[in-house]
């Protein structure tokens, strides 16, 4: 098999655009993911929704063309062309043929560089934004998400997590200023990074490239120190009501005041997917599987990237009227977990799955640029997707049981359940 | 037609090619064989499609083939916990996608393995086709734990349409029923009927297997046949579906009721079997009304801002479907508003049809779509998966060809045939206040 550092073409010809492209056997069908930072961490003692909206604001119409123009441009050769914005970047992802590769990358610079922003158009996306947020308030996994992020996180820590009507509130009062003041700050050549995978050649993306950002200017946007740390973890639980709800959410957990870069990020990442990574990791096997008290359950470490301090959590799903039950269960095995630790069977196991699913995650060009994107952006060397198996073949046992008993404790849970409790 | 390559293998007939697919059948117990090699990554997907589903069910059992599907990863003769051979703990541990699906007309199980790992999936899913244990004792926890999904389900207001919409369409046929089955039967059937559903439908001969990736042609089909042929054929004949939908003789309509946000409108109207010749013009016409930002609906109901979005219902399936229009509106929306559009629009396309640029705007999307399900093992298993599901694989490998030959008067017939007032089916799902 052939590695990544092998089978991708690396180009920096535009300075401030670093481009992947990875030619793969699949026919005719290219994908291109690319970002920028200009997240809502940039939207900083500003309205945080902004960010978002320009991004969606990019297919509503260019200086030179309206939206459908643009999306007669791209449906009539089936190609699509994606715009979001997360934390720290804004995200834009192409699908189409290889024929159209033209097509699609002249339009993504078009909309990148020269959004129109019109009042109409943005007062129309801030009533389906509001819409589709209005509708999360019936939705019991995202509340007891959002309230639990809430307590673990002060306001201003990239983990934290607005109300849904803070978020309604802020959507509606961005203007077409604030829009363009956000665009020229940050979109431009700086931080881009691009992956493209599928029958797609590196000389001909390049190409298209450096024709189509030839008068981008520089941006000179960073991604902020991070110095707002997670509050500490403290024992309690908050119960929100939803009715006519037949399944609750639960989440449970704690702050863990590390980042990916701390030493104990892999082997803690190892164990909490020992206890709840997939199917055959313990919650499932023994909350679901072996006691049948619900669908799904499942644990992981998330937010830790870009120097913040980041979280576990445990989310599962049960009946209102076996809640308790489940809550019991699951508490039964973190503290088994936390208590006895893992064993090395586990952990070898779990080396395994992680490799095998390195292949697998080959298996489509989404896949292929997903994880080539995300590596970039998080600032590391291609060579870095080759060594990852490695680097999870060499951690040892004990460093797992301790780094489980140096970030987690069982004394110190969150939790928030939503439903009709 | 022959593939250039050789088509002669131990134990199997050829059938057929198409699109680089050939079909096999192995001669011991009819076991059906699509095999497609592909060495773009060192990924193989193997799947096992049974042609049962929630159709093959009647009152009282409702749910009952999905649920059977749960129990069949709790272990069979030789994958099972006490020998530590479990089926999740064996295929994840070498890091394989894995899971299986039931819907209407099949039930499949599948694994995306790295490639050298194919013959355990392949032994994994010949031992549970007919050694699964089905214990009453696994019953027991699977049942809530299916019926945590029957909840999760009802949580959501869409499903909860959906659900009722499908149930007023069809009175007589069992699509009356969603997959996952009323509370009731999921909560009591016994395991001697799912044993005995098991045992009705689980047989090589009702059964297609596909193979898609980084193997070589030969041994994959040496190890198919190595570990599937110690099944026999099945004893009795598969028994057929023979409940036809009796014609709708007006328009029906229903409203559901719960507290929640905002409404949705969903209009259905009554299709023809997937493999009818006017499937093709169906999806065509999904794409024009609702596909892209210059789709119908998409310009008179979401630019107008009277929805959030706009989802097509407009799978084919083994017997007639439905083609359903759901909108889901923003606050404060009518639905009657966003109803009647979306019935004008069906009435402008009877009276002026569609335009020619619509329709190869409409083609030229499908053919990216239909070039994307070749992306990866898993997207070209996954199609043909539904195509083996209404009864004929080569619908996935001939659809751009029949799809390339739709027009604009085909487009205007079919909605003239199926879109009528009599042959609707209206829902409303309508958000109530919470109680204070």
């Amino acid at each position: 098999m052939g590695t990544f550092s092998d089978q991708v073409i690396i180009n920096e010809e535009i300075k401030g655009v670093k481009t992947y492209v990875m030619p793969t056997g699949v026919k005719d069908v290219v994908t291109i993911s690319g970002s920028m930072l200009g997240g809502s961490i940039h939207c900083a003692g500003k309205n945080s929704k902004v960010s978002s909206l320009v991004a969606s604001m990019l297919d509503k119409g260019t200086e030179k063309k309206n939206k459908y123009e643009i999306s007669d441009m791209l449906e009539s050769v089936g190609a699509e062309l994606n715009f979001s914005s997360t934390r720290y970047h804004t995200h834009f992802t192409g699908f189409c043929l290889k024929n159209n590769l033209e097509t699609v990358v002249s339009l993504l610079a078009e909309q990148l560089t020269t959004p129109r922003f019109s009042t109409e158009e943005l007062s129309t996306l801030q009533g389906r934004i509001s819409g589709n947020l209005i509708r999360d308030k019936e939705n019991t996994k995202k509340l007891a998400m959002i309230q639990f992020l809430r307590t673990l996180f002060p306001r201003n820590h990239p983990n934290y997590q607005a109300t849904i009507d803070e978020s309604v509130e802020s959507v509606k009062k961005a203007s077409v200023k604030d829009l363009f003041a956000f665009h020229k700050e940050h979109y431009g050549l700086g931080s881009i990074k691009i992956a493209a995978a599928g029958d797609v050649k590196a000389e001909a993306l390049n190409g298209l490239l450096l024709e189509a950002m030839k008068d981008w200017k520089n941006k000179k946007t960073n991604i902020p120190k991070i110095t707002e740390k997670a509050i500490k973890p403290k024992k309690g639980s908050q119960t929100i009501k939803v009715q006519d709800k037949t399944s609750a959410d639960l989440y449970i957990g704690q702050s863990i005041g590390i980042n990916r870069e701390h030493k104990d990020y892999y082997p803690l990442m190892l164990g909490v997917y020992i206890l709840g990574g997939n199917f055959s990791a313990r919650l499932m096997q023994t909350v679901r599987d072996k006691q049948g008290l619900t669908y799904g359950i499942g644990s992981s470490i998330s937010g830790v990237s870009f120097g913040a301090d980041g979280y576990w959590s445990t989310w599962g799903t049960f009946s209102p009227d076996i809640l308790k039950k489940g809550v019991g269960a699951t508490k039964d095995q973190i503290n088994l977990w936390f208590d006895k630790g893992v064993t090395e069977e586990e952990l070898s196991a779990k080396k395994t799955t992680i490799n095998g699913s390195y292949k697998v995650s080959m298996d489509s060009t989404s896949g292929l640029t997903s994880k080539i994107l995300s590596n970039a952006e998080q600032g590391r060397d291609l060579l870095y997707l080759d060594e990852y198996p490695k680097i999870i073949d060499a951690i040892s046992l004990s460093e797992v049981n301790t780094a489980i008993k140096n970030h987690v404790d069982p004394e110190k849970l969150y939790m928030v359940s939503a439903g009709t409790l | 037609m022959c593939p250039k390559n050789n088509n002669k293998f131990t134990g199997y007939d050829f059938i057929k090619e198409s699109a680089g697919i050939e079909e096999y059948v192995l001669v011991e117990n009819s076991l059906r064989v699509l095999v497609l090699e592909d060495h773009s990554a060192p990924v193989a997907t193997f799947m096992v499609t049974y042609h049962v589903g929630s159709r093959n069910e009647a009152i009282g059992y409702t749910g009952s083939t999905h649920l059977l599907e749960h129990l069949m990863f709790k272990g069979s003769r030789n994958f099972n916990k006490d020998k530590n051979t479990a089926i999740w703990t064996e295929l994840q541990n070498i890091g394989a996608q894995i899971n299986a699906t039931t819907w209407n007309d099949r039930t499949n199980y599948f694994e995306v393995v790295p490639s050298e790992h194919l013959e355990r999936a392949i032994a994994i899913e010949a031992d549970r086709m007919r050694h699964a244990f089905l214990k009453d004792e696994d019953r027991q926890p699977e049942m809530t734990v299916v019926r945590n999904e029957f909840e999760r389900g009802e949580n959501s207001p869409f499903d909860v349409l959906d659900k009722n919409i499908w149930a007023t369409a069809y009175q007589a046929h069992p699509y009356h029923h969603s997959t996952i089955g009323w509370r009731s039967d999921i909560e009591n059937v016994s395991t001697e009927r799912l044993k005995n559903f098991y045992d009705t439908y689980y047989w090589p001969n009702n059964a297609t297997v596909t193979v898609i990736g980084d193997f070589n042609k030969k041994e994959a089909l040496a190890s198919i046949n190595k570990y599937f042929s110690e099944h026999s054929k099945s004893k009795e004949p598969i028994p057929p579906v023979y409940t036809d939908e009796p014609e709708q003789e007006g328009p029906r309509r229903i409203m559901v009721k719960r507290t929640g946000q905002t409404g949705i409108v969903g209009i259905a109207h009554k299709t023809p079997k997937g493999l009818h010749e006017d499937t093709y013009a169906l999806q065509v016409l999904s794409k024009i009304l609702a596909d892209g930002k210059t789709s119908r609906l998409n310009k008179l109901i979401i630019d107008k801002g009277l929805a959030t979005s706009i989802f097509m219902y407009d799978f084919p399936f083994l017997d007639n479907g439905l083609f359903i229009t759901y909108a889901f509106l923003t606050p404060g929306i009518d639905h009657k508003e966003v109803e009647k559009i979306i019935i004008n629009e069906y009435n402008n396309i009877t009276e002026s049809g569609v335009s020619k640029e619509e329709v190869e705007r409409a083609q030229a999307q499908i053919r990216a779509t239909v070039a994307f399900s070749r992306d990866g093992t898993y997207a070209v298993a996954s199609a043909l998966n539904e195509a083996i599901a209404i009864g004929d694989w080569t619908f996935y490998t001939n659809f751009m060809d029949n799809i390339s030959n739709v027009t604009e008067e085909k487009i205007k017939e079919v909605v003239k045939k199926y879109f009528t007032e009599d042959q609707s089916t209206t829902g409303w799902f309508i958000a109530k206040e919470p109680k204070v």
